[in-house]
């Protein structure tokens, strides 16, 4: 019999360090999402040196600044145990809207004060949202699907199909402002964008907001649970309503950003990301049932959603292969994510 | 009956008054007229019958409902509002915790923040724009863990609490009472599925609430433990408060008359069995570190107790038994025929039927009708030759279900939710009746049961015995195995340390043998 005991205390003396690497995991998602990121680089790498220019850094971190503006929203509704997939309709809303209002009526307005319409505006939309989804108390998936068709329908029908290529001088100057601009050996001379620091800030206030206040942990609580979170005296109307207007909030400056990086506002532009998005913020360990995610972890997620759909082209993988790579990403996080739950 | 001295309660007001409150839901009347006082620092335990109107008045004293009519007073006081709405954050306010039986923890959150967060947001009048103050958090947590006896560092104040067992996570939401300083402290059965030696530490912590003042009142159907905390009784029936009274001076089948107004008896349901040949034999049945050698066998028509401490591997048999978490050694023979199921599926193939434990999680589609619940595992025999699921006769067996297990119940169409537990509980086991099994594996079956459900819950495994049926329940509530089994086994450390029957055996004996002789018992 001691022998027996013997054998299944070896047995579980060598389970637990694998255990113990499980529980970290466990504790911090996105550490896994970390290992892709450096996985696919060292891939990268490897496979064409060339990657490590300075040029394609920069091209990586200005493709993410509309994405990870999108995941910062999404991350709140995710963490409030909802989903939005409207978030690319306000975007794609308010910037048409505001692009036209500021050339027709005050063609000087200063950025910040079109930054303070757009985020306002977004604001408004998402909050309509978060009305709807707790007045109607309806699944928030149902809501937003039917709130994006009704904003992209009448952006189109009602103000307008045709694109603005002369943006806005204060957005053109968005778009054109570097902080820091790097010349290689080879004088191919890159810039990086202004636009980095308004994902910075908008990540700041997203993890202040997410860690340090009450509506942070509000929000995680109706992630958990709801109803219990309703008896411990929280008002879900007002985390419902708040999530979702800040989800708009984002995407209405993510809008901006997008007319100010691409000198252009297109109003057929930016449908069709919101999975992409969702699936960031996803691979970045949030649960897609609510009640967890982080806003490095999101960060991390739409940095290798960037990478894949950026530079898998280096290795000679054709674009048609990258969403095969992504969906395996997917996959691969959502399996070990539900493997962990199961513990 | 007076047990109270007048002198005090003459000056100073009770923490909480209820006047006249009467509440009703559509057409029924919940609570008709219930008065009640609870002064601070003393133990009440409100009972009844599933129904009875106790969880209706809880709702009211959290603030999670309103009442129709009456008055609340907290320190001699109107609570302001004229029916008696206090509002979650305003009942959280006036010191009033509950403590549900989910325990209201969010699963997602920390211990600390479980703890200590009620505490900020009473603070701040439930507004929500303002800085989480970790350090107020943590310090608050820490002083509220220490006084129930929990761990305080850091690593166990940011664990997720869904990591957390059952009496741990209880602990924590008493403690989440302690940290928002409340002075009354509902908890609405707190022991349904603790063991014994935790419901022991339970009623300690209750003590030391009671000794800085906060009054304490459970809901509760287990008079046993209310003799054993002592205090007040109130028992209600029919949305109406029948007696208050001192829980020591009357017997237990006194307290069963006031609950359901008719006697029952407490005596044993197993009256001359008729048993039949073996039909399960189990040999050196072994899963890992949780049950080892197994060895036993059931006769045809036997009722088989299976009892022991949470930690004694006896769930893992009965799951090992039922397919769901197959055994790793072993033989089971079922009728001469050895068998290893290794699903539940496989298991139900071979007429072994199990009843979860907990019936709201596992068993039981609460939103779906009564009816869908009941033959959920005889789709396949209630298809037409088209592959169509037959409405009539799925609705005829149903129907039968309900008929035979005596099921409270407008239509078999109402969604399960809307029964009481007791009759939750039936639903769960006609279901497994329709699969006719030669073997019924009984998790706790009743569990959160009232007395009433619970009489006709035992007469009901009685009959399948009779039937001809093998039963076997797995439980830690004594009585219900003395009362009901031809044989006992008891559990200690994964292995069956005593096979009895039960004539030979009284609760004091099972459980020295479930905790091996300790000092530390009773």
């Amino acid at each position: 019999m001691s022998d027996a005991i013997s054998v299944s205390g070896a047995s579980d003396q060598q389970r637990s360090l694998g255990r113990r690497l499980w529980d970290i995991l466990g504790a911090r998602p996105e550490l896994f999402t970390l290992m892709l990121v450096v996985a696919t680089c060292v891939v990268v790498i490897i496979a064409n040196p060339d990657f490590l220019q300075m040029s394609n850094l920069v091209d990586i971190l200005r493709a993410s600044v509309v994405r990870g503006l999108f995941a910062m929203g999404v991350l709140v509704v995710l963490a409030a145990g909802g989903i939005d997939v409207s978030f690319t309709a306000i975007a794609a809303f308010v910037m048409y809207a505001l692009t036209m209002l500021v050339i027709n009526v005050a063609p000087d307005m200063p950025l910040v004060a079109i930054l303070v319409i757009a985020a306002a505006g977004g604001a408004g939309l998402g909050a309509l949202n978060g009305l709807l989804v707790h007045k109607l108390s309806a699944p928030s998936l149902i809501v937003t699907i039917g709130t994006q068709y009704v904003y992209r329908s009448f952006l189109l029908t009602f103000v307008g199909t045709a694109l603005f290529m002369n943006i806005p001088a204060a957005m053109d100057n968005l778009g054109k402002a570097s902080l820091y601009t790097h010349v290689s050996s080879n004088g191919v001379a890159s810039a990086l964008p202004a636009t980095v620091l308004v994902l910075a800030v908008a990540a700041l206030v997203t993890w202040f907001i997410l860690e340090r206040t009450l509506m942070g942990r509000a929000i995680f609580a109706v992630g958990g649970n709801p109803q219990i979170a309703e008896r411990l005296g929280i008002k879900l109307f007002t985390v419902r309503v708040f999530v979702f207007a800040y989800a708009g909030l984002l995407a209405g400056v993510a809008g901006v950003v997008h007319v100010a990086s691409n000198r252009l506002a297109n109003p057929f532009d930016l449908a069709g990301m919101e999975l992409e998005i969702i699936a960031a913020v996803v691979l970045g360990g949030a649960r897609i049932t609510g009640g967890s995610g982080s806003v490095i972890g999101t960060l991390l997620g739409v940095l290798l959603i960037t990478l894949v759909s950026n530079v898998l082209i280096f290795v000679g993988i054709p674009s048609t292969l990258q969403l095969f790579i992504v969906g395996l990403f997917i996959l691969i996080a959502g399996t070990i994510f539900t493997l962990r739950n199961r513990g | 009956m007076n047990a109270v001295p007048p002198s005090a309660s003459a000056e100073k007001p009770p923490f909480l008054e209820i006047r006249n409150v009467k509440k009703s839901f559509g057409g029924v009347r919940a609570l008709k007229d219930v008065s009640l006082t609870i002064e601070a620092g003393k133990i009440y335990h409100l009972m009844g019958e599933n129904g009875c109107g106790k969880s209706t008045l809880i709702k009211i004293l959290s603030g999670a409902q309103k009442a129709d009519e009456g008055e609340i007073l907290i320190d001699g006081k109107p609570t302001g509002a004229v029916a008696g709405d206090l509002g979650a954050i305003g009942a959280l306010g006036a010191g009033i915790e509950t403590v549900y039986q989910d325990l209201s923890l969010l699963p997602n959150l920390s211990v600390a923040e479980n703890v200590a967060f009620t505490e900020q947001l009473v603070a701040s009048s439930g507004r929500l724009a303002r800085r989480l103050d970790l350090a107020t958090l943590h310090a608050t947590a820490r002083r509220a863990l220490a006084d129930v006896h929990l761990p305080t560092d850091r690593s166990f104040l940011t664990r997720r609490t869904d990591t957390l067992p059952l009496a741990t996570r209880q602990l924590v939401a008493i403690a989440r009472a302690i940290a928002s300083d409340a002075r009354l402290v509902i908890m609405d059965e707190p022991t349904t599925s603790l063991t014994r030696q935790e419901v022991e530490n339970l009623i300690k912590v209750v003590a030391r609430l009671q000794e800085r003042g906060v009054a304490v009142l459970f809901v509760t159907h287990k008079l046993d433990e209310c003799k054993q905390i002592g205090g007040r009784a109130v028992i209600m029936r029919d949305g109406m408060k029948v007696t208050e009274l001192d829980v020591a001076t009357h017997s237990k089948a006194k307290f069963s008359h006031w609950m359901t107004g008719r006697e029952i008896s407490e005596t044993r349901y197993r009256t001359d069995p008729k048993l039949g040949d073996v039909l399960l034999k189990v040999e050196g049945l072994s899963k890992g570190v949780a049950f080892a050698d197994a060895t036993f066998e059931l006769r045809r028509g036997e009722i088989l107790g299976i009892t022991g401490l949470l930690d004694s591997g006896r769930n893992e048999l009965a799951l090992a038994l039922a397919g769901i978490s197959p055994a790793s050694h072993g033989t089971i023979r079922l009728d001469g025929k050895t068998i290893a199921p290794q699903s539940a599926a496989e298991a139900i193939g071979h007429g072994i039927g199990y009843v979860p434990e907990d019936r709201l999680t596992e068993g039981l589609f609460l939103e779906k009708p009564i009816q869908d619940n009941i033959t959920l595992p005889i789709l396949d025999r209630l298809k037409n030759a088209f592959g169509i699921i037959s409405a009539g006769r799925a609705r005829r067996t149903a129907e039968e279900s309900v008929r035979d297990l005596q099921i409270v119940a407008p239509e078999v169409s109402a969604p399960v939710q809307s029964l009481s537990g007791g009759n939750q509980q039936r639903v769960l086991i006609g279901r497994w009746l329709t699969i006719d099994p030669r073997l019924l594996i009984l998790h706790g079956p009743t569990v959160g049961v009232d007395v009433g459900s619970k009489d006709t819950i035992f007469r009901i495994i009685q009959r399948l015995a009779d039937g001809g049926m093998s039963v076997i329940i797995i439980s830690d509530d004594l009585p219900e195995l003395l009362q009901n089994c031809d044989r006992i086994l008891i559990m200690r450390q994964g292995r069956i340390i005593s096979d009895d029957s039960a004539v030979y055996l009284n609760e004091d004996s099972i459980y020295r043998a479930m905790a091996g002789h300790t000092k530390e018992t009773i």
